[in-house]
């Protein structure tokens, strides 16, 4: 078993990851603000009965679990590594969540919308995220009145979802074009093609450690090969500019920072996750660049450092302690 | 300026209210301003521009102000309130009003993506777009069922061809 943030991937120099989000609802039934308990209850079995209890080689990779029955220090955790959002943790109470062992597969059951499918992968692998995902609706599709108009196409909650109820992400990492002051400039020109950026948690949230989501937004008269052809092709673009700016930069320059990182990372005994992501950021640009040497794993750190993801590892603790449990985490990878 | 919740973390959100004139600020850290809900803001920005567009219809004096979804019981100004549809349904109920608003949004109001096999059979050959057919073309390759493929391959062409007559 191993999560997205273990691989190694295509491309994951630049693109850290890719992630697929189908949004599907099932018709005559209120979307989830507007249910009853009884209605989510409903929907919870009959999502898992399409799922888990078809005879396909899915579902044997896959459990069901109520939200109500993992702890909330462990909801916020799948949050930090992205297998559900801020806001399924937030209204999810009656809610529930197939996973697959991996966690590669997440099917949120009750967030915005009745059922969203997500599928998260290391690197660029935009089309076998997609066709995990695809399989995964047609399953459901096959087995569940799922609302969908030949016009709009899939019916969801908010209107921004309608037509494919498809989000394709990918994460990128994106330091030299962000300290070339490039990053405003190419949010808006994303924008006027029907992307936009947002930081590494989605919808609001700020980007941190040079991380970046590049998404879709229009979901209507596109269809998903489309969607994500043009998201590949804006990622290359992207990826190559990245590469360009690396070319021209000081290697020594760089090297040293890197450096700095790696001994700040090595020797300190109290951290916090702020100055870890930043480190850990140029420690990844680093070892992109071929100026240093060292097999650590800076994404899967940057991970595994989230104050929830040390609890989960270590147990529960105050924000100080966490602060020296980090550092002795990220100390010990580097031993 | 360190959050005034946990006093721990730098403040990084700050948030200004004014209710009834009485003004009063808060400076949060990320964690804390999550907590409190504060963490939204693209999406309250969006539920806005959602609400600001609706209200034109809400002002145009139609019967629009009191019908309810007949499934979920919504008016428009719920939606229009909230951003959020509140059912299938409603997509029925509420079709003119809501359709302008697609259009601005998204470009489009026509679906041109997977059709799932359940949909009713006589709207499917119509959207068969030479993309959904593309993919299918794909997949097939893929499993090599290539004579599958040849005839998928060649409906492209025609579809394709009677598009640029």
């Amino acid at each position: 078993m191993s999560c997205w943030y273990n691989d190694k991937a295509v491309e994951d120099d630049i693109a850290v990851s890719t992630r697929i989000r189908l949004a599907r609802n099932i018709a005559g039934v209120p979307f989830p603000s507007r249910m009853t308990d009884e209605q989510k209850t409903a929907v919870n079995e009959q999502v898992k009965k399409a799922i888990i209890e078809s005879n396909t080689p899915y579902a044997k990779s896959l459990k069901f679990l109520l939200m109500k029955d993992i702890p909330e220090n462990e909801r916020y955790s799948m949050i930090e590594r992205h297998i559900i959002s801020p806001e399924f943790v937030k209204k999810s109470e009656n809610g529930a969540i197939i996973l697959s062992d991996d966690e590669s597969i997440s099917i949120m059951i009750g967030e915005e919308d009745h059922i969203r499918i997500q599928v998260i992968l290391a690197g660029l692998q935009l089309e076998k995220a997609y066709d995990m995902a695809e399989n995964l609706d047609t399953l459901i599709c096959d087995s569940l009145n799922i609302a969908f108009d030949s016009q709009l196409g899939f019916l969801t909650e908010c209107p921004t979802n309608l037509g494919t109820g498809l989000r394709a992400s990918v994460m990128l990492h994106l330091p030299i074009t962000e300290r070339a002051g490039e990053m405003s400039g190419l949010a808006e020109s994303v924008n006027k093609i029907g992307f936009v950026f947002r930081g590494m948690y989605g919808e609001g949230s700020k980007a941190v450690a040079s991380l970046y989501q590049l998404s879709n937004q229009i979901t209507l008269g596109i269809s998903e090969k489309n969607a994500i052809d043009n998201l590949k092709i804006i990622t290359m673009q992207l990826t190559q500019k990245e590469r360009k700016l690396r070319e021209s930069i000081n290697k020594l320059k760089v090297q040293d920072m890197c450096m700095r990182a790696v001994g700040t990372l090595k020797y300190a005994r109290i951290i916090s996750s702020e100055e870890m992501m930043k480190l850990l950021s140029e420690v990844k640009l680093g070892m992109a660049l071929g100026v240093l040497d060292t097999d650590i794993n800076p994404i899967k750190l940057l991970i595994e450092g989230q104050p929830y993801m040390l609890m989960r590892q270590f147990g529960i603790m105050s924000p100080d302690e966490r602060d020296i449990y980090r550092a002795n985490l990220v100390r010990n990878s580097f031993s | 300026m360190l959050c005034e919740k946990c006093g721990k973390n730098n403040a990084t959100t700050h948030i200004r209210s004014v209710v009834n004139g009485v003004v009063t600020e808060k400076n949060l850290c990320g964690y804390c301003a999550a907590k409190e809900g504060y963490n939204d803001f693209s999406h309250n920005s969006l539920t806005q521009m959602l609400a600001s567009m609706f209200g034109d219809v809400l002002a145009s004096g139609s019967d629009t102000a009191t019908r309810r979804c007949p499934c979920c019981n919504a008016t428009f100004s719920d939606i229009a309130e909230s951003g959020r549809v509140g059912c299938p349904e409603c997509y029925k109920t509420f079709y003119d009003e809501l359709l302008p608003y697609l259009k601005r949004v998204h470009g489009s109001t026509k679906h041109a993506g997977k059709i799932p096999n359940k949909a009713p059979l006589t709207v499917k050959p119509k959207i068969e777009s030479a993309d959904s057919l593309r993919l299918k073309l794909n997949e097939l390759v893929r499993e090599e069922k290539f004579e599958e493929a040849a005839v998928i391959r060649d409906k492209i062409k025609k579809l394709e061809k009677g598009n640029n007559k």
